[in-house]
């Protein structure tokens, strides 16, 4: 009998763990990561700025050059696949030398020059390419032997490193495998990273495995399952079910506090920031009136917005360049918050009863959602402001189709001034024009001190020009900057990077070689 | 059968067509762009215009709508404009998540509404009577995605019986019935209201028939009247209503695939959409008006099973 229930127990048991074992087997380790999003975009990095696909592209690639992991400063460009560089005394030919032994992922073996020089040329093509006016500088590219490449730039560029770092259009990919794989490349992208591509599950995750011939070592991670979960409910549930171990946070007050209750968590807020703007389309009326912009920038209160969403991951903005990036201008003459003025400037352009702008509106929550508090802000100096709310494609696609008096933009770039200031403030990003990227507003009256401070090598003279391109930006009212949040993710305690995480321009952690369980 | 079969599919074809052409005409009408969702926010327009050009997009409607048409015709669905991959691929890879929570659920609801409806007309105002309508009312009044999150919040975080992330590989039979439990009890939930209100109508509507009251007074058992004379009658608006919600379920389950992490159709279709991936929302409308069709078919043919005058007109 007692022979009989042991037999069932162990039965039992047996059943039990056959449904309750989820841990793979004890010799691997495997990191589960999940992010707020509903399925891949891509994993090619010449094609893709979705944030869902910036962090996993970010464990899979390398540039010429990197960011030192955890960081965000510019001085801390350190050498990646190129082991060194020179310049010519012009600064207008550059030489890198690559290390050897970089093995891409899947025995695509070596990397060489001309793979270098093939993913430079795919990332400057606009077929092949979001990213090619970042690129629009180079004259050529040539490989002179299979480990030295030489890039010719048409002008002075002060410091090229910034479009070969590990980013975007800087992600080296493997020749044979484009050429290979050709639409596939999307989804089974090679590169040379501590992380290798090995399975898609649509909707579900993109499994990586550790590179074992990665040129830093071998990654002490034997794999990483990057999940996609886009219920925040969901997401959270997983890890404190202990389903997920490094999770993707959204910039509100709410969540942090929530995860800092959570035991053994580390929650990790580090930059880019993303600063939000209200652009102001100068051509349409009232708001070709420079008095009309002038109250709205007064009409808007930074410090309830920042009340509003959480002081823990966002801040007044600074500038019209968010906080932290080179060259923004950290006591930027920003307008201030007055009623008062926003009233007697309204009246003093006409509009004593007030003014109506009418703006189309994202139904995404976050951006609708602080809106309708700026909404509330500036009703009560009298500026009436009409939201057409539309879903988010529709809203990308009018807006940039020049159909909305004012635009509410939210972003995170490249962390140099220029980025912003060229993308949302120079004449020839204006939308609807060939070379138009994100320019609302069609502000141009910065265009020369920001072409200048391009091609500027005296760092000191490029500061002070993109100094004197913010402030006339800021004096011409093109935008009004509102707040920048910071990213923010959470992991296990035992979990370690490998680096001290102050910022990642992969918008989550970056993986590395040496980024293990404790 | 294999006539009326045939019959069927051929009336169902102008239906099929028509409804591809509004599928074709509203995807494009609504404002948006897949080159902006595939390059990203900060590409410039000659990028996007040089894709659009690359994805056909430049193309002439008309020309478009032939080339779609075309591949409909020849049973080749195209290629997803943003993972380029076959539609038809695609659709396989999540069909069979789908088709198992649609059968899970389905079974559920049938199997507990239907003799809960039984129970609830027979006892009318009886306890059993309302227990079962407040189940019933439940199961209809709590949106999918609560219903979801609560029961995640006491079966997957409370007791860890069950994963949050339900999204188990298709080779281990245990862990995949173990994924499917919550999701499936989440939709059954909302089958099982429906079904036993209809049940329980239905049901009281035949047993004030007068042939039940002939059977009764014959000293028929009360068990054989309703399981042998009222049911097969009371049958028929129930096969409705489950034909009516496989369908939806199908095609609706997106919330349920959302929070229990789960692939399928649903969640393939609101992607696309918010992707504004023509050629996939294209496909996968075809593939659903399909299911759809097929749905209704077999709703027909088991009424014939239960009530052999439908068969016999």
């Amino acid at each position: 009998m007692t022979h009989i229930g042991s037999a069932a127990r162990a039965a039992v048991l047996g059943i039990v763990l056959a449904a309750g074992v989820t841990a793979p087997a004890a010799s691997e380790m495997v990191l589960n990561a999940a992010m707020g999003a509903a399925d891949l975009g891509s994993l090619d990095p010449h094609r893709t700025a979705s944030t869902q696909d910036k962090a996993i592209i970010g464990w899979m690639f390398n540039g010429l050059v990197r960011f030192k992991p955890g960081s965000l400063n510019p001085a801390d460009i350190e050498p990646d696949i190129a082991e060194r560089w020179e310049s010519s005394p012009d600064k207008k030919t550059w030489k890198f030398f690559l290390r050897k032994g970089v093995m891409f992922h899947g025995g695509y073996g070596e990397l060489t020059a001309e793979d270098v020089v093939f993913s430079i040329e795919r990332a400057a093509n606009p077929k092949t390419s979001a990213f090619s006016s970042d690129f629009r500088a180079i004259e050529s590219i040539t490989a002179i032997d299979p480990y030295t490449v030489e890039v010719k730039f048409k002008n002075n560029v002060p410091s090229p490193l910034g479009i070969f770092t590990n980013f975007q259009g800087g992600n080296i990919v493997s020749k044979k495998a484009v050429e290979k794989l050709g639409d596939e490349f999307r989804s089974k992208a090679v590169g040379t990273g501590p992380f290798a591509y090995s399975e898609y599950q649509r909707n579900q995750a993109v499994t990586l495995v550790g590179h074992k011939e990665y040129f830093r070592g071998k990654p002490k991670l034997d794999k990483v399952v990057y999940r996609y979960i886009p219920s925040d409910a969901s997401r959270d549930l997983a890890y404190q079910n202990g389903e997920v171990d490094l999770i993707y946070g959204r910039a509100d007050q709410r969540w942090v506090e929530r995860m800092k209750s959570q035991p053994k968590t580390v929650l990790q807020i580090f930059g880019p920031g993303e600063l939000g703007h209200l652009h102001l389309n100068m051509t349409k009326k009232p708001l070709d009136d420079l008095r009309v912009r002038q109250a709205i920038a007064h009409a808007v209160d930074r410090g309830q917005l920042v009340k509003f969403r959480g002081a823990s991951v966002f801040r007044p903005a600074v500038s019209i360049v968010p906080e932290g990036y080179l060259g923004t201008d950290e006591n930027a003459p920003l307008l201030q918050h007055d009623l008062a003025k926003a009233k007697a400037l309204l009246a003093e352009a006409g509009h004593k009863d007030g003014v109506t702008i009418k703006a189309i509106q994202t139904s995404q929550p976050s951006m609708l959602t602080l809106m309708e508090v700026v909404q509330a802000q500036l009703k009560r100096a009298g500026i009436n402001l009409q939201f057409e709310v539309v879903d988010h494609p529709t809203f990308h696609a009018q807006i940039r189709k020049d159909l909305s008096d004012l635009v509410y933009y939210s972003s995170a770039r490249f962390p140099i001034a220029d980025m912003h200031l060229t993308q949302y403030f120079h004449s020839r990003s204006i939308v609807g024009t060939p070379t138009g990227v994100t320019n609302f507003s069609h502000c141009n009256v910065a265009d020369a001190e920001i072409d200048a401070a391009r091609v500027e090598t005296d760092p000191a003279k490029q500061l002070e020009l993109w100094k004197v391109a913010q402030r006339k930006v800021i004096e011409a009212v093109c935008g009004v900057p509102l707040v920048a949040n910071t990213q923010v993710w959470a992991h296990r305690a035992n979990f370690d990077l490998g680096y001290e995480l102050k910022g990642s321009l992969s918008l989550g952690p970056m993986l590395t070689e040496n980024s293990t369980f404790k | 059968m294999i006539g009326f079969i045939l019959k069927r599919l051929l009336v169902a074809l102008p239906t099929l067509l028509a409804v591809l052409t509004i599928v074709f005409l509203f995807v494009r009408v609504a404002p948006g762009d897949p080159a902006l969702v595939i390059l990203g926010d900060s590409a410039t327009q000659e990028a996007l215009e040089a894709l659009r050009e690359q994805l056909g997009l430049n193309k002439p409607l008309l020309a478009q709508y032939l080339d779609f048409m075309g591949m409909v015709l020849s049973g080749h669905l195209g290629i997803s404009m943003l993972s380029g991959r076959p539609i038809l691929d695609e659709v396989w890879e999540v069909l069979p998540y789908t088709v198992e929570l649609t059968v899970a659920s389905l079974t559920i609801g049938v199997v507990v509404g239907v003799p809960l409806g039984i129970v609830s007309a027979r006892r009318r105002n009886g306890w059993a009577d309302y227990v079962a309508r407040v189940i019933s009312l439940v199961g209809l009044s709590f949106p999918a995605f609560v219903s979801a999150v609560l029961l995640l919040l006491v079966f997957a975080i409370q007791l860890r019986w069950f994963p949050v992330i339900s999204s188990a590989s298709l080779e281990d039979p245990a862990e995949r019935l173990r994924s499917l439990a919550l999701p499936a009890f989440n939709l059954g939930l909302i089958m099982l209201a429906y079904i036993t209100r209809v049940t329980r109508s239905s049901m009281l509507g035949v047993l004030s028939e007068d042939y039940i009251r002939t059977a009764r007074a014959k000293g028929v058992p009360g068990r054989m009247v309703v399981w042998r004379h009222a049911l097969r009658n009371a049958l028929i608006p129930v096969v409705t209503v489950v034909g009516l919600y496989l369908g939806v379920l199908i095609g609706n389950s997106v919330l349920t695939e959302i929070v229990f992490n789960r692939p399928g159709l649903g969640k393939l279709i609101v992607g696309a959409l918010n992707q504004r991936d023509y050629t996939m929302l294209q496909g996968l409308m075809v593939i659903y008006a399909f299911i759809i069709v097929l749905c209704n078919l077999l709703t027909d043919m088991t009424y014939g099973l239960i009530d052999p005058r439908v068969k016999r007109q």
